[in-house]
């Protein structure tokens, strides 16, 4: 019991982080109806720039958010500028291979840059855990999952109470509408983005005490953001956070039932039932 | 399959017509092609054509359901890693050689093919696209953890190939390329000839109207489930032959370079370069991608650099260029896949076509 408990908060505690990464990836497709394969690579993007502020500059990793989350969030908006918005009328296959195509020049210029060598970014609370009841829980898992929590309330109050935010809501349920109400839906699309890839990296800066660190991590991390947009419903950033907690939760149980070898199997076959038989998302919210 | 009458009819006009010249080029191209190993010599000449021949099968046989049929699926890499798994594993604890086993290969393909078939096809879109990668991954998993079977990450490692004989003769006892080298060309022009097939036959037009638009072609009486799902398995026996090819060829696998997203990746982006829904198409691509990593991988490209006097071979960039460029090979593949889809979404064949029409034109 007090296994399935222990793997149960971890797995809510990585959900967190998990949350951060589905609810990007769900902001960029309501509002652009793009999926952005690109996504794990901005998450690698901001593990690197938390290990080289850390290295270079001695910055904990969870103080160096402040630094890469506007950083990372200027590039989206680059990218959004220059490159997604010339495809946005384009055939959906188009728009995924070029955001496929970004995200490899990503990793291997962050390859030719850094090597391939995985790098691991020890703190001196890296390892270390407090113990509640019995159960262990790891220290910065805890922390980071603190700070995802403050920053999806903010993001909540962003996207419901100020004007922006209101505008990138409209412009998500209907591009034209939003338009003619006078909404400046470029402007828009690439807040949007650049919202969805400062996320990305802050969840990257917020693993990269407990993760490996190398260029070809991104791959994996955009495949779980898949699964979490499409469990909650794509384009619903409610879901994506439930989405993304439930992942978590799966993963570790999964994880210690089945072995850690097939954690990923037990996630993506829970991926392909929740397509095949509610392909709206657990939430429900419209497919279109 | 293309109907065998219109091809007969096709031939027919060709050898009374106009289309003898381009019939005759063609003949004298492969022709010119079979002769190659006899006057080529560099065996690493060869290997770059027969790495072409092996992604023109795979860009072909994907065109044949994300071109024809409008069905983009970004999990072929499991088709590949079904056939090639299943070929080595039997040649290396059955002892069954390949040229059986590559047989096995594609029949374990039209079962998974038929299995993912009837999963995926139900999805349309950004789920179609999200479920095929699903499916590849589950694959790649499962090839890892299921280690008696596969021997997971090592890897299977086939050093020696039985000879392949006829009757007493040995024919080739694959200790050259040579071998490979026909193998590769012969695949290679047979899926050619398929596509051209697909493209003018009914079937081939039923692909099309369900890219088109998959609800008219319904309406029509066209059974998309079914001519969907025919597509995927000409596609994935393709797919699973070029991938046998590839892991005897190289003599290694494992779960990381034949299960993984990048060579589903890679499989679209040959077909995606050169153009979707061409004969052509394909083949371009997989010489353009091959060619340009090659130079990339072998440090011809900064050789050249720095013969042509732009870079010093000894100053930093020069040095870090040697080092490091032939690592990132991959990087040419996703600046490619940009500047194509920005500026030429028809493909290199189509952005070409459209030069030479407004040439006309103008």
């Amino acid at each position: 019991m007090s296994i399935f408990v222990q793997s149960l908060i971890s797995g809510i505690l990585i959900g967190g982080v998990y949350a951060l990464i589905g609810i990007g990836l769900t902001i960029i497709f309501g509002v652009m109806r793009v999926i952005n394969f690109a996504h794990g690579d901005l998450l690698m993007l901001g593990m690197y720039a938390t290990y080289f502020l850390f290295t270079q500059f001695h910055i904990d990793p969870f103080v160096s958010i402040v630094i890469t989350m506007p950083l990372m969030f200027l590039y989206g908006a680059f990218l959004q500028r220059f490159f997604i918005n010339r495809v946005l009328d384009a055939l959906p296959q188009n728009q995924i291979l070029l955001t496929i195509g970004l995200g490899l020049i990503m990793s291997n210029t962050v390859m030719l840059a850094f090597t391939s060598d995985y790098k691991i970014l020890s703190t001196r609370y890296s390892s270390s855990s407090v113990s509640l009841h019995g159960i262990s829980i790891s220290l910065p898992l805890l922390v980071s999952f603190a700070i995802t929590t403050v920053i999806t309330i903010a993001l909540y109050w962003f996207l419901l109470k100020t004007d922006t935010g209101q505008a990138i809501r409209a412009t998500a349920q209907d591009r034209e509408a939003a338009r003619l109400m006078g909404i400046n839906v470029k402007r828009m699309s690439i807040i949007a983005f650049g919202l969805g890839s400062a996320l990305a990296a802050t969840a990257g800066a917020l693993i990269s005490p407990t993760y490996y660190i190398f260029p070809q991590v991104g791959s994996s991390f955009t495949l779980k953001a898949f699964v979490i947009t499409v469990l909650g419903g794509m384009g619903s950033v409610i879901g994506a956070t439930l989405g993304g907690i439930l992942i978590g939760v799966a993963e570790s149980i999964g994880g210690v039932y089945f072995g850690s070898g097939w954690k990923e199997v037990v996630v993506f076959v829970l991926f392909l039932l929740v397509l095949l038989f509610r392909p709206s998302g657990l939430l429900g919210k419209s497919r279109t | 399959m293309p109907s065998p009458s219109f091809i007969r009819r096709k031939w027919i006009t060709s050898a009374g017509g106009k289309r003898v010249i381009p019939l005759l080029l063609l003949a004298s191209g492969v022709a010119l092609l079979a002769l190659i190993p006899l006057s080529v010599q560099s065996t690493y000449a060869l290997h770059i054509m027969i790495l072409t021949f092996v992604s023109i099968i795979m860009g072909s046989a994907w065109n044949i359901l994300g071109g024809y049929t409008g069905q983009y699926s970004v999990g072929h890499a499991a088709y590949f890693g079904v056939g090639a798994y299943t070929t080595m594993i039997l040649l290396q604890f059955r002892h069954i050689a390949p040229w059986y086993g590559m047989w096995a290969g594609v029949g374990a393909t039209i079962v998974t093919a038929l299995i993912i078939g009837s999963i995926c096809f139900r999805l349309r879109g950004p789920y179609f696209v999200l479920a095929s990668i699903a499916v590849a991954e589950i694959f790649r998993v499962t090839a890892l953890n299921l280690k008696d079977l596969t021997n997971g990450a090592e890897g299977i490692l086939v050093t020696e190939l039985p000879p392949l004989k006829f009757g007493d003769t040995v024919i080739t006892d694959f200790t050259t390329k040579v071998p490979f080298f026909y193998t590769g060309l012969i695949t290679a022009l047979f899926v050619i000839f398929v596509t051209r097939g697909v493209q003018h036959s009914k079937l081939g037009y039923y692909f099309q109207a369900i890219r088109e638009d998959q609800d008219a072609a319904h309406s029509l009486g066209i059974n998309p489930a079914l001519y969907k799902n025919i597509a995927l398995v000409i596609s994935a026996v393709f797919t699973s032959v070029a991938g046998s090819l590839y892991a005897v060829y190289v003599g290694f696998i494992d779960p990381g370079t034949v299960f993984s997203l990048d060579v589903s990746v890679q499989i679209v982006t040959i077909a995606i370069i050169g153009g979707i829904g061409t004969i052509l198409g394909p083949v371009i691509g997989a010489i353009v991608l091959v060619t340009l990593s090659e130079a990339l991988r072998s440090n011809a490209l900064t050789n050249a650099l720095i013969h042509a006097g732009l870079v010093n071979a000894d100053s930093r960039v020069g040095v870090f260029l040697k080092e490091n460029l032939s690592h990132a090979h991959i990087l040419i593949y996703g600046i490619l896949v940009v500047i194509v889809i920005l500026f030429m979404p028809q493909g290199l064949l189509g952005f070409a076509r459209r030069i030479v029409t407004r040439k006309r034109k103008g």
